[in-house]
């Protein structure tokens, strides 16, 4: 703080001693370059703007600012292609302006106010550069390190120029969206929401907004009232006889953006231009109001505070009524997504117009073929995503490049989404390469770790993976972790390459790269348990702090009854968003607990495949201990333990497990009931509310055991183990009831025909052999079919 | 699954085991270095159980090729004790076979070297056919099977299996269904004959031979273990990425380059001006301007909490103005801590006094502010005048901030009501303390 005083004193000092005329000179030769500099960088005439800059930098020696700017020309010029060099750039100057600044900071406690560097606070500052830091890593969407730069700014963020906060704030919102943080969100945009709405709005337009809102509710459909502007209507009457009549006709659909498109020739406006006038100095109240509006439905969207998004969306079409109203038409069409009314939430992408717009339409097709994807139509959705990849691809190739069309290139998102699909129509190799692609992103989700075994597991199930991996490639995969706290690392070694976790290395699929992946799964998902656990208790401390503040805001409203009702309002406000916060905690913690499970039954079957019976049985036994596990994964749990402990030549443990389910001597209950099954195959939509007619529960996505199949596969494996044991007699038994219940089944049959002949009857197990459908008498050479 | 892939035979391989097999007019001895030049030792494993497997069916293999057979899987471990030949159990249970040949049990107990028969070497030099030839039953005496076990089964290796399943495996070659239980593969019958025309039944045992030789496993039939799947993970409908346009997050241009680096020199300037005397209206004016124009500039001001007080002395109304600025920084706090310890006075007060009207000020720092108030009144005995000014001061104060509705009076009712009551013969605290009246 005494620095800071002496230091302001020091330099108006020396502004005042610098007065000299030939000083004054300089500068107004400079200032003029420096204008002209900022006119070339703004009409994009990056030649000029670099050539300008030069001359500045030879009059003003290693200026940390014109060495910032010019580091953003040098980019610009280039395409907007050399991300790292920038980065290197910046950082540089960054390191530059605190050295410059601390080296003053020395002069000035040296009490010297003579010196002739005019020292001032602003001239290294670093707060741009390191704004133009996070922007870059987030461009190359590195949200966790564009986060961590940026939380310093936002922790001391009052003193700064507002259009300047302001694109910090943004800037979080956006990266607490694509990381999914809610917490993080809400810190943010409540710090806005005090900071810039309630400042800038009078109360007059207070009073309106209010006015508005209660309008919204009594209104009964918006989309019916006469609010929405004529050419909405026409708009959505034609998108509605378009998709009514012919049910969600893909072809239709196309042939309809087709005509559009030649009607109307993409404009270069883009669609959603709020933020245009960020980084000017105008920023319109209502503009802001729109925009955080429209945060608040994404975040309620995020926390799928459904019924809450609902409300609020319409408050914003209302903001936006005679604005631009795309997003919020956009986000409309989300919520009805959400919903499952995927012909609600067409209709509403269509009428939003982001398809016509080159910059967007990359999005549009993409949300559509998530539409098509709910639906089951694979192939609409499959023609969609790969067009959004298209246009993303034409995006990035279009000069000149602007940052903005680097930030819309969407492409590693839709490639995800193009896995999940491939995976979905079970073409596993197809699929990994769409995540291998996309774990530039998502390589800290455990998620994507679980997708990529799963591709490796269905090649497996395919006969896809090139070489088998036996016995002789049982090399262990040792992690490794290094540094601790954030730096931590994980140092995965395969056979003597040592790789980071987040390679993005194309690699082809096997037993042991899934074996990895599930590894670095579960590693990442009790770090983030454990992160969990930690700010619980945290935010139990800042709920604490909440509930005083509202307290005496509370006493404060007694006091002052002129801001009573807003405070009051923004109290409610806060309640329900706090509540919806803490709900979406809960479904977080439930999905992170169903992700366990099939991180460690997908484990345990994968050891199994690599022979490795200890290791099966660990993962297995972890599995079994889960608090709350779905009775689908304790099934397998116990399956895949008994084989363990079978191949470890521990018979009465392994039997022990298989009769968890035993009826009496020789009967098997259900393992799950059919309920669970049909639970397991709904998942996907039990959490939103009103969902019960949506198509998304199918079958499709499940191809697993029937809990009757499931019983006739511990009839089976108990027959197998009984076997071994030499009790043919009651093994005969449990696999002639194995059989009615999996007549087909490979592994049972061969298990029959094992004690057939152990009984002596081979020619039952002739018979046998001949009878069942999937054997294959191949020229030369017996075979049981694998699949 | 079929695991042990690499556990086949090769075909080169299998071919030159086949010949081998069928080299009967060649001493045995030949035979097998003949199989030690061609045959890497690590596919020993492979042939030996691919052998042992043909071994089984009586019938697959002639007399001289049985002995040949046999007397590789002993030549492949003979560098070892017989006892650790892993086929010595396949081995022991054929020399006490009745129902195999004689001469064959003999053969089997040389390699074996079983008391008597030590002459291994001497066998060997034989052909198999001369073998099989000269072979004299009457001079052979066989042990039992519980005998030969007794001497080997124990120091059996217990082989490459390692768990259950595969301890229990069976041997996996069956007959095939078709053919009529009773037929001799061996009679001429069905052999295919030179020139003839394709029979039904037409079998070539050389092909048998060599596919089964190509085919075997290391794994017999064990029973099955029927392993489920894990199920595919569910697409929950957010891992499906629905996409919003993100904001234009555009690098930003640094404008302050070469520009004017004396922002709010002026102010600066006249700030320090004003830490010591009273600024004319113009000069206030100028600094207002300038706060406004620019709403972060209080932040660089130079104005700091420890500045403070001399501000509030002689420039009261700027430093209200610098304040209500500052409410939402973080160093707030620090800025009320210097107002509250300062000297009380006029200006502070009016200071103060402006400020709860402007902005809401904490509740703490109020009623510490008062509380200080009253206690440099009550400190300032020395000089009755200056302490008939300050207790004026302080009622009107109060009686404002009571007006105002600023503070909640009950919260300090007693402290202000004894306050009053000790300078009670102050015309403003009667006053003062009227108004108390009326509000209970």
């Amino acid at each position: 703080m005494d620095s800071r005083d002496s230091l302001s004193a020091v330099s108006s000092d020396a502004a005042r001693d610098a007065s000299s005329l030939s000083e004054d000179a300089v500068l107004s030769v400079t200032s003029t370059l420096a204008k002209s500099a900022l006119s070339c960088f703004q009409s994009g005439d990056f030649e000029e703007c670099i050539d300008i800059l030069i001359q500045l930098d030879q009059k003003k020696h290693n200026d940390p600012k014109v060495l910032h700017n010019m580091a953003i020309a040098e980019y610009f010029k280039g395409g907007c292609s050399k991300s790292k060099k920038l980065l290197e750039e910046l950082n540089c100057v960054k390191k530059q302006s605190e050295e410059l600044a601390s080296a003053a900071r020395e002069q000035v406690e040296a009490v010297n106010p003579g010196t002739n560097a005019s020292v001032s606070k602003y001239q290294y500052d670093t707060t741009l550069t390191i704004l133009n830091i996070a922007v870059t890593w987030f461009h190359m969407h590195q949200y966790a390190k564009s986060s961590s730069i940026l939380e310093p700014l936002f922790q001391n963020i009052e003193p700064l120029d507002e259009t300047i906060a302001l694109q910090i704030c943004f800037l979080l919102l956006d990266i607490a969206l694509a990381c999914r943080d809610a917490v993080k969100f809400l810190a943010v945009f409540d710090y806005m929401d005090k900071a810039f709405c309630v400042g800038f709005g009078s109360h007059e337009e207070n009073g309106t907004m209010q006015l508005s809102s209660n309008q919204v509710s009594k209104t009964s459909s918006l989309l019916s009232s006469s609010v929405v502007s004529d050419t909405l209507k026409s708009d959505l009457t034609a998108a509605e006889s378009s998709l009514c009549e012919e049910t969600l006709d893909y072809d239709n659909m196309l042939a309809e953006m087709e005509a559009e498109k030649r009607m109307k020739p993409v404009g270069h406006i883009p669609a959603n231009n709020i933020l245009k006038t960020l980084s000017e100095r105008s920023f319109s109240t209502a503009d802001l109001k729109l925009e955080l509006q429209l945060y608040k439905v994404r975040f309620l969207l995020l926390t799928r505070n459904l019924k809450l998004a609902k409300r609020e969306v319409k408050h914003a079409m209302n903001i936006a009524q005679k604005r631009d109203s795309s997003m919020a038409l956009l986000l409309k069409s989300q919520l009805e997504y959400a919903h499952g009314n995927h012909q609600k939430a067409m209709k509403l992408l269509v009428v939003s117009g982001i398809q016509k717009e080159a910059g967007t339409s990359g999005i549009f097709d993409n949300n559509l073929g998530c539409i098509y994807y709910q639906l089951g139509k694979y192939e609409a959705s499959s023609r969609l995503f790969a067009k959004a990849l298209r246009s993303c691809s034409s995006l990035r190739n279009k000069k000149p490049v602007k940052m903005f069309s680097l930030s819309q290139d969407k492409s590693l998102l839709i490639t995800y989404n193009m896995g999940l699909l491939y995976l979905a129509r079970g073409e596993p190799l197809l699929a990994a390469q769409c995540f291998q692609k996309a774990s530039v992103v998502f390589c800290r989700q455990p998620l994507i770790w679980l997708r990529l075994a799963e591709c490796c597991i269905m090649a497996l199930q395919k006969g896809l993976l090139e070489e088998r991996n036996t016995s002789l490639d049982r090399s262990e995969i040792r992690a490794n972790v290094v540094g601790k706290g954030k730096w931590r690392k994980l140092l995965i070694e395969e056979n003597g390459h040592v790789e980071h976790a987040g390679s993005t290395q194309c690699r082809k699929l096997s037993l042991p790269l899934a074996r990895a992946c599930l590894s670095n799964g579960i590693y990442l998902l009790n770090e983030s348990l454990l992160s969990d656990s930690k700010s619980d208790l945290q935010s139990t401390l800042s709920v604490g702090t909440n509930e005083t503040q509202e307290a005496s805001s509370a006493d404060h409203g007694d006091a002052n009854t002129n801001s009573d009702l807003k405070e009051t309002k923004g109290g409610m406000n806060q309640d329900i968003i706090q509540n919806s916060l803490s709900a979406f905690k809960d479904v977080q913690s439930r999905e992170k607990q169903l992700l366990k499970q099939a991180l460690l039954a997908n484990t345990a079957y994968v050891e199994l495949e690599l022979e490795d019976p200890i290791k099966a049985l660990s993962a297995a036994n972890s599995l079994l201990q889960l608090p709350d596990c779905s009775k689908i994964y304790v099934f397998l749990g116990h399956i895949y333990a008994a084989e363990a402990l079978c191949l470890l030549n521990r018979p009465v443990e392994a039997g022990a497990h298989l009769s968890a389910y035993l009826v009496g001597q020789d009967d098997f209950k259900l393992p799950y009931a059919q309920e669970d099954f049909d639970q397991w195959r709904m998942h996907t939509s039990s959490e939103c509310e009103e969902t019960s007619d949506s198509p998304t529960g199918n079958t499709r996505d499940s191809v697993f055991l029937k809990p009757e199949e499931a019983r006739g596969a511990l009839f089976a494996d108990l027959a197998a183990l009984l076997a071994t044991q030499g009790h043919h007699e009651q093994a005969k038994h449990m696999i002639t009831n194995a059989l009615t219940l999996l007549p087909n089944n490979v592994q049972a049959t061969v298990t029959a025909i094992y004690i057939d002949l152990m009984l002596g009857r081979s020619q039952d197990a002739i018979t046998r052999l001949k009878q069942c459908t999937r054997v294959s008498f191949v020229p030369g050479r017996l075979e049981v079919r694998a699949s | 699954m079929n695991r042990s892939t690499t556990m086949i035979m090769k075909i080169d391989e299998s071919a030159v085991v086949l010949s081998l097999l069928k080299s009967d007019l060649l001493p045995i001895e030949d035979v097998l270095s003949e199989f030690n030049s061609k045959l890497q030792s690590s596919s020993y494993l492979a042939v030996c159980n691919s052998l042992s497997m043909l071994l089984q069916d009586q019938k697959l293999l002639l007399g001289t090729e049985r002995l040949i057979a046999f007397a590789i899987i002993y030549k492949c471990y003979s560098s070892q004790k017989p006892s650790l030949n892993p086929f010595l159990s396949e081995m022991i249970s054929a020399a006490c076979n009745e129902q195999l040949e004689k001469s064959e049990r003999a053969f089997l107990l040389h390699l074996l070297q079983w008391n008597s028969y030590n002459n291994v070497k001497e066998i060997l030099k034989q052909s198999a056919v001369d073998y099989i030839r000269s072979f004299d039953p009457s001079t052979h005496d066989f042990p039992e099977l519980g005998e030969l076990q007794r001497e080997y089964g124990d120091k059996a290796d217990p082989g490459p299996s390692s768990h259950i399943f595969a301890d229990y495996s069976l041997k996996n070659l069956l007959h095939d269904p078709d053919v009529p239980r009773g037929c001799d593969p061996n009679s001429p019958e069905f052999d295919v004959q030179p020139g003839g025309n394709p029979r039904i039944g037409l079998g070539d045992r050389d092909e048998v031979l060599s596919e089964l030789l190509g085919n075997f496993t290391m794994e017999g039939l064990p029973p099955r273990w029927i392993r489920p799947c894990p199920p595919r993970y569910q697409v929950h409908q957010s891992e499906l990425l629905w996409i919003d346009p993100d904001n234009k997050h555009e690098l930003v241009w640094d404008d302050k380059m070469c520009a004017d680096t004396s922002r709010g020199a002026t102010l600066r300037d006249l700030l320090v001006k004003g830490l010591k005397v009273t600024l004319s209206p113009t000069e206030q004016e100028e600094i207002t301007t300038e706060l406004t124009n620019d709403p972060k500039l209080v932040y660089h001001c130079g104005i700091t909490p420890r500045k403070l007080p001399q501000l509030v002395e002689h420039n009261p109304q700027i430093a209200v103005e610098i304040l209500t600025k500052l409410m939402n920084s973080p160093e707030i706090v620090d800025y009320f801590t210097a107002l509250v310890n300062m000297d009380m006075s006029l200006h502070s007060m009016e200071v103060v006094n402006r400020l709860t009207t402007a902005v809401d000020l904490p509740k703490e720092f109020l009623r510490m502010y008062i509380t200080n108030c009253i206690s440099s009144c009550e400190n300032a005995k020395q000089d009755k005048y200056m302490q008939n000014r300050l207790v004026r001061l302080v009622c009107v104060f109060l009686q404002s901030l009571i007006r105002n509705n600023t503070i909640n009076v009950k919260d300090l009712f007693i402290e202000v009501q004894a306050f009053c009551i000790e300078f009670s013969r102050i015309r403003e605290a009667a006053g003062l303390f009227r108004l108390l009246k009326t509000l209970e």
